[in-house]
């Protein structure tokens, strides 16, 4: 492996208003963004990557003065999955986020204070919109492949499939067309957490001391969702750490040490009304019918759809892990269905492991051997 | 234009052959078992279809995955449940009876889902197979699918007139079908004593109406 590669954060602001699914619209847009690789002189080895619920614009590489690399940096770069020698791989922060695109915690234009709860509620579909501006940005019409896992899977759909001419193919990792009751429970669980703590304030607690204790006991209930039974049990089972168990309820089990730490970190990083937001917009989601609905046109969306009679020469490529309970292979299982109605060549795998749902940040191997077949193939 | 990588000198290649006759342009084509994706890869040269192959080994759907073939990683005992009734023109089960659990189950599957199906058959009848048996006294050889008796994917041994029974039983029609006999010949109708020495067979089967 080769040393540290420095990747530079980019922001793109948009001085016209950007208007949402919901008609609301938001002034002076700031979309943030990074790009590993380089543009080749054709312009169509472009790869657009989308995070997940927790995820930044920063995928890949080295930010200057941070030890730690981006959060798909096991997938990204020379030789890796999406080969930054081969390709020019593009990830932006989504909307309602809290990396440098606009969310609650911006500043509105209109009060020069944060937006809070005056900030808009956003789609999935809001969140693909914004990396339209981005493309058109770039000089980009044309995209060889968009990919991304969980949350980011379905932004992967939303945008291949409102913007079929755009792509050559998507990339679906454990993810959903439309979220069952047991994961928009798990989301609501995480939303009251934040909510019932009066730290949080109704939205308004910028400038003063955010719910911290709210969004840790949300992030904990996520990294609950995110790994096996089995893995948790081998990782932890009933190891205790530390002697002193005289203090009543205090954390004394390794697997409370690891939640509270998960807990904690993420509260350094990450804003209590963008996981409100963000969790919202991923429930609401359903991607069939925001394609057949009659509100398809709504936002930003007049050429939505056009060249769906040309989506059978696109290729899709889903990918399921075994131990997945979060976004179980089943689902992964009906948007092959999905798509192959449509007349999309998709192939489906199911990678076997122990990890679950977080196996497409860790399980890089299969992954690898996979995304870069596929994408060899797209080239023929 | 990429050659098939089917060489017609060998046993699969020649079935390969049999099966692109059978295949008309433009279909759609779920190849069970399809391994590397090389006859989808030949049918999709030769005749446009377009195919899905259903493989349960990894390292298998990678290479489909590199061909540009459309791959589903399943196991087939489970059943083509994800498939709807009448979706394919042609359902193959190419090299890949041995291997089944519940054949009778995958053939009636297959006409569920494809209108017509294609199964290469492996004679265990044939007198090389009964001579080996007899001297050897072992059941389990060596195949492509190799292995011991106790860890091989071979689970199933059936000699042609046990399977053209099983057709007729299940009310399967044989449109066509191809019996390999020795010396390199193949036939196109069934002969004197077949079950002692067609080696391998192809069939292409509708259901009764």
């Amino acid at each position: 492996m080769n040393g540290r590669t420095i990747v530079e954060p980019r922001t793109l602001h948009i001085d016209r208003p950007f208007r949402l699914d919901s008609g609301d619209t938001i002034n002076g847009l700031d979309i943030a963004y990074e790009v590993y690789g380089e543009l080749n002189g054709s312009r169509d080895n472009a790869v657009l990557i989308e995070h997940a619920l927790s995820g930044s614009a920063h995928a890949a590489f080295y930010h200057r003065d941070d030890p730690k690399p981006g959060w798909w940096d096991v997938m990204i770069g020379p030789g890796k999955a999406f080969d930054t020698n081969r390709y020019c791989v593009i990830c932006s922060n989504v909307l309602a986020g809290c990396n440098g695109t606009s969310g609650p915690a911006s500043k509105n234009p209109a009060t020069g204070l944060p937006y809070g709860l005056a900030f808009p509620p956003v789609t999935v579909r809001d969140m693909v919109e914004v990396q339209r501006l981005l493309l058109a940005h770039l000089g980009l019409d044309h995209v060889r492949c968009i990919a991304g896992g969980s949350m980011g899977g379905m932004q992967a759909m939303q945008f291949f499939t409102d913007y079929p001419t755009l792509f050559d193919s998507f990339i679906c990792i454990a993810s959903t067309m439309r979220h069952s009751a047991q994961q928009i429970a798990f989301n609501e669980v995480g939303r009251r957490a934040i909510m019932a703590d009066p730290r949080w304030n109704g939205g308004g607690y910028y400038g003063i001391v955010p719910p911290e204790g709210g969004l840790s006991v949300a992030r904990m209930i996520g990294h609950i969702t995110y790994i096996s039974e089995k893995m948790m049990q081998e990782k932890f089972g009933r190891l205790r750490k530390g002697k002193d168990d005289r203090a009543v309820f205090r954390p004394s089990f390794e697997v409370e040490h690891y939640l509270d730490y998960q807990g904690i970190a993420f509260v350094r990083r990450f804003d209590a009304n963008s996981y409100l937001y963000i969790t919202s917009a991923i429930d609401n989601f359903d991607l069939v019918s925001s394609i057949s609905s009659s509100g398809r046109f709504r936002g930003e969306g007049r050429a939505r759809g056009r060249g769906m009679d040309r989506i059978g020469e696109k290729t899709g490529l889903v990918i399921a892990f075994s131990s997945d309970w979060l976004y179980p292979a089943h689902q992964s299982r009906d948007i092959v269905r999905f798509y192959s109605g449509l007349g999309v060549r998709v192939s489906y795998a199911e990678i076997l492991t122990d990890h679950g749902h977080d196996a497409f940040l860790t399980d890089v191997r299969d992954q690898t051997l996979m995304i870069q077949s596929f994408l060899d193939s797209l080239g023929a | 234009m990429e050659r098939s990588g089917s060489d017609m000198h060998t046993m699969p290649g020649r079935i390969h052959g049999i099966i692109r006759e059978w295949i008309s342009p433009g279909s759609r084509v779920l190849d069970l078992g399809c391994g590397d994706g090389s006859l989808l890869k030949d049918l999709a040269l030769t005749r446009q279809v377009q195919g899905i192959g259903v493989e349960i080994s990894r390292d298998m759907i990678v290479r489909c995955l590199a061909k540009g073939i459309s791959v589903y990683q399943a196991d087939i005992d489970h059943g083509l449940s994800q498939w709807d009734d009448g979706s394919f023109d042609y359902v193959i089960l190419n090299a890949t009876l041995q291997v089944i659990h519940r054949p009778h189950e995958i053939i009636r599957e297959m006409l569920r889902v494809g209108k017509k199906a294609v199964i290469s058959v492996s004679n265990f009848g044939f007198v090389r197979n009964r001579v080996r048996v007899l001297f050897d006294g072992r059941i389990s050889r060596d195949t492509r699918l190799s292995g011991s008796w106790h860890d091989t994917p071979v689970i199933r041994f059936v000699s042609l007139s046990e399977f053209i029974r099983s057709l007729r039983e299940m009310d399967v029609e044989t449109m066509d079908a191809r019996y390999f006999l020795p010396m390199g010949k193949v036939s196109s109708r069934r002969t004197m004593l077949d079950n002692l020495l067609v080696k391998e067979a192809v069939f292409l089967l509708e259901r009764s109406s």
